[in-house]
């Protein structure tokens, strides 16, 4: 194997509903190198976290259909049987959720729910198991991890419910972790706790991340690349650097905007992005963007505007009047 | 989940309440006959439900007698629609008691709160406790002799305790909402809000409530009935007609299917009523 | 915890507190001389100077109240003057059958409700989904006193099943499959009973926790639908369904009484409606409180189990 550990090839997710086809997320593409970190980016609604149940195979198992390719580590997702996924799944890529109130199950003891993976898919024996919880628990950055293995996630703070739910990722070494808004549901102190201790134990492990959030506070330091979303489908992708201080599509630049932790050094008001996420079953044939874009022109609602390489290395944009090439805004 | 699957459990809600559907009223105009049978048994072109034809016993269903006779030879066709008298005014009456009761107090206790709930609540929900058809059985088996109306009282009287409970439930789901908390704030009545916002927010959940609980009386004075606990014979109830064929299964079992076809019948027409008004009206979790 | 348990306790004695009173005012509620009615065949004067006594019914009534009541604490429950045997003794040995049949009918029950709820739940909807759901909706209108007396019409009476009819009861102590055979249509009536509760309302809280973020966590980590189904899936479930059948008790008990009252099963219930048709008051009193009393204590064994199964319960 080369170093490439997931390539991504115009994936699309269609959910089934009462009024109609959803299409939730068309049309992307990327790669995803070993020890890379990726970052997906888009408002609440953009599609991201439907895109990172796809890419392993996690999305629910009824009405839904999802085509194109997705490749991890030689196994193709798409199509794979629950049984084929549960091969990888835990071993090869596993998920931080976005809630740690609601992803551990409350009325199981946390390191009953460590266990479980090891005992299941590592076939360890209860003592080895349990000896490995501990250790994992201490890994995360749990206080006392003896006496918490007995604890229910209900005696546990956010911050720490959610290191469980790190650990529990972390169980069985996988190469690739999905953390879907990990900080989302936390308080703004233990933010950055939570961060900082995936980014550690990412080179810690070895492991390649994507780290799927709406703030792109959260990902300036710690990605190599971004993806950024906009209503199921990418609209600007590129280094961190480049999507930063070269981004050419509008809503990049709103998304930058509306961001407080890049803006705040320059004291500008921070500006709210006009108007609302499009319902996607009333999608136009042109850009999803334009109703709320103030650079859009009579072609932007006609017509889609597919990605267009730029200037830097797999830097790439959806737009007919993007923004010009020399410095960004903010 | 994340708000892009929240958003679709949304869509995939149906934005208008589920039609009600041809079995719905299939069932309205079963229980529809069966009243109007019940009010004008006497009127209508039947055969005494106390005659007793020693000529035709345990005849089978037929011209002459439409369902057969009993043991005793009288008609059963008959004897249904006058039994059906009974299991009409046990869960008419018992439930105008268990409501007429249970409902206001359960409306004010939500309302109000305070100690006045807490009193009530505690009150109710130790009588909850206690289970109902022992404590009918019980007090029927002391109170003698029985009577229809002894038959209700106690039975409505039982009831109260449950009806409280799901009201003050679907009451106090809707007193914290935010348009009655603000006509509150704006200085309307109490006499106000409780006729002209929570009434009428209630009352879909209390019709739906009502029918399953007429549903659920009709089953205890049957289950009396069949013990030997309602009306004296013999006077004819479909429990009571249960009852007697007891005795006469092997003979002539014509006599116990036709009443308990009349009973359930009815009473999978009336939880199919409530059922389908509670979806109707998009009741969701009102525990009953 | 402790508090939470304090609380029950509290709660559970002044429950049976009510109980006592309300069986003890029972006797009140007869029309006329109580002792005239109580005493009934039974009347001579030997028997009523024994029952003014026992009773002390010249006293005022909380008196009475207080004398019925240390005799209860001491395990006298009276002596039938109509049977001449004592309460606490007939109820002793009809009390076992009761037992039984429930135990029966619940392993029945719940052996059914759980898988058939289980999958009605991986496909909502679905056409086993539609069928259980039809099928479970229609045998909630139709009475147990219904079942039975059709179960029995068909199988005892048109197939000739031996041990089945009425009045063909085997004690288990003499003969224990022909026991098991005399109790197996009146235990399945009961199970008929539960299952249609217990699987709806397993069915409704499944899907909804099969909805829950902590199911595809599981589901993430590469765990078998089995497992997820049974470990992450049915322990935060099995809490509404052991609240359901703490409150279905009452009713199960109710059921039983009529299903032995048509097989002429000796268990409390068919001793209670023959005491009742007898007029023997004090026999009718004495089973109404052991009952009554016994579904509460059961009901409290309930809320502490679901206590110890889920733990968020006595945390709030």
């Amino acid at each position: 194997m080369s170093d490439r550990l997931l390539e991504v090839r115009d994936l699309a997710t269609t959910f089934a509903t009462a009024g109609g086809p959803l299409p939730a997320v068309g049309g992307v593409s990327f790669d995803l190198n070993q020890n890379e970190t990726l970052g997906i980016v888009g408002e609440s609604g953009s599609g991201k976290t439907v895109l990172s149940r796809t890419i392993m195979g996690l999305q629910p198992r009824t009405n839904v259909t999802v085509s194109g390719s997705a490749r991890l580590n030689g196994f193709e997702v798409v199509g794979a049987s629950e049984e084929a996924k549960r091969g990888i799944w835990g071993t090869e890529v596993a998920m931080v959720f976005q809630d740690p109130m609601t992803s551990l199950n409350p009325v199981m003891r946390i390191g009953k729910q460590i266990d479980e993976v090891l005992r299941v898919r590592l076939g360890m024996d209860k003592a080895a198991a349990k000896a490995r919880a501990i250790e994992l628990l201490e890994l995360v950055g749990i206080p006392s991890p003896v006496e918490r293995y007995r604890a229910y996630p209900g005696q546990l703070s956010g911050g720490m419910r959610q290191r469980v739910v790190i650990a529990i990722a972390l169980a069985c070494s996988p190469k690739l972790l999905m953390a879907d808004e990990p900080t989302t549901g936390l308080d703004v102190t233990i933010q950055a706790q939570i961060l900082n201790l995936l980014d550690r134990l990412k080179s810690q492990l070895q492991m390649s991340v994507i780290l799927v959030t709406h703030d792109l506070g959260v990902v300036a330091t710690r990605t190599s690349r971004i993806i950024v979303m906009y209503a199921g489908r990418v609209v600007e992708t590129g280094s961190t650097r480049d999507v930063f201080q070269n981004h050419r599509m509008p809503y990049t630049r709103a998304l930058l905007e509306s961001s407080p932790k890049v803006a705040s050094h320059s004291h500008t008001r921070l500006q709210a992005i006009p108007g609302r996420p499009p319902n996607l079953m009333k999608l136009t044939a042109g850009c999803a963007f334009a109703p709320r874009c103030a650079y859009a022109t009579e072609r932007c609602h006609r017509e889609r505007p597919e990605l267009t390489a730029a200037e830097g290395p797999g830097h790439a944009f959806a737009c007919w009047n993007p923004l010009p090439t020399t410095r960004g805004a903010s | 989940m994340s708000d892009q699957l929240e958003e679709l459990t949304l869509i995939n809600r149906p934005e208008k309440s589920r039609p009600l559907g041809l079995l719905f009223w299939i069932c309205v105009g079963w229980v529809g006959l069966n009243i109007f049978g019940a009010i004008f048994a006497n009127l209508l072109p039947l055969p005494d439900p106390l005659f007793q034809n020693y000529s035709a016993i345990n005849v089978g269903p037929g011209i002459h007698h439409l369902l057969g006779t009993d043991d005793l030879g009288r008609d059963i066709f008959s004897r249904i629609v006058f039994g059906s008298r009974v299991s009409l005014a046990v869960g008419a009456g018992a439930m105008l008691i268990g409501f007429g009761l249970g409902a206001p107090l359960g409306m004010l206790a939500a309302y109000r709160r305070g100690r006045f709930d807490a009193i009530f609540t505690t009150f109710m929900y130790v009588l909850l406790a206690f289970p109902a058809i022992i404590a009918t059985i019980a007090v029927l088996s002391f109170w003698t002799p029985r009577a229809l109306v002894k038959i209700i009282v106690v039975i409505g009287l039982a009831s109260v305790p449950l009806v409280y409970r799901v009201i003050r439930t679907a009451t106090m789901g809707i007193a914290t909402k935010d348009y009655v908390v603000a006509a509150r704030i704006q200085g309307a009545t109490d006499t106000r809000i409780l006729f002209k916002e929570l009434l009428p927010n209630v009352a879909p959940i209390g019709v739906s409530f009502l029918l399953i609980g007429i549903a659920t009386v009709i089953t205890l004075e049957g289950a009396l009935a069949f013990l030997g606990l309602s009306v004296n014979p013999p006077t004819p109830s479909w429990g009571n007609m249960i009852n007697e064929s007891r005795t006469v299964l092997a003979q002539n079992p014509w006599l116990v299917i036709f009443p308990s076809l009349a009973l359930c019948l009815f009473l999978l027409c009336l939880n199919f009523i409530g059922d389908r008004l509670r979806s109707h009206f998009d009741v969701t979790e009102v525990k009953l | 915890m402790a508090r939470y348990l304090i609380r029950r306790v509290v709660m559970l004695v002044g429950i049976v507190f009510v109980i006592s009173v309300g069986a003890f005012y029972l006797i009140h509620l007869l029309p006329g001389d109580p002792a005239v009615v109580i005493l009934g065949t039974g009347d001579s004067p030997q028997n009523r100077a024994i029952l003014f006594k026992e009773l002390g019914l010249n006293k005022p009534i909380w008196d009475q109240y207080f004398i019925w009541m240390r005799n209860i604490l001491h395990g006298n429950l009276g002596t039938s003057f109509i049977s001449q045997t004592s309460v606490a003794g007939t109820i002793r040995a009809a009390l076992p059958i009761d037992l039984e049949l429930i135990v029966l009918s619940q392993i029945l029950a719940f052996a059914t409700a759980i898988p058939a709820a289980m999958r009605s739940a991986r496909k909502p909807d679905g056409p086993l989904d539609r069928v259980l759901g039809a099928t479970s909706f229609t045998l909630l209108s139709i009475p147990p006193f219904i079942i039975i007396v059709l179960l029995v019409l068909f199988i005892a009476i048109k197939l000739q099943i031996p041990h089945t009819g009425p009045s063909s009861y085997v004690s288990f102590s003499s003969d224990w499959i022909g026991n098991l055979e005399s109790l197996a249509l009146p235990a399945f009536t009961l199970a008929i009973a539960s299952f249609v509760v217990y699987y709806r309302v397993l069915r409704s809280d499944l899907i909804a926790t099969l909805q829950e973020e902590f199911i595809t966590l599981a589901r993430s980590k590469g765990l078998s639908s089995r497992r997820i189904m049974w470990r992450h899936a049915f322990r935060p479930s099995s809490v509404a369904l052991l609240g359901t059948a703490g409150v279905n008790i009452g009713g199960l008990l109710a059921s039983g009484f009529v299903v032995q009252y048509l097989l002429a099963i000796p268990g409390l219930g068919y001793t209670l409606i023959s005491a009742i048709a007898q007029s023997d008051y004090l026999l009718v009193q004495g089973i109404v409180l052991v009952v009554s009393v016994g579904v509460i204590v059961i009901n409290f064994l309930f809320d502490f189990i679901i206590n110890l199964v889920d733990p968020r319960i006595s945390r709030e």
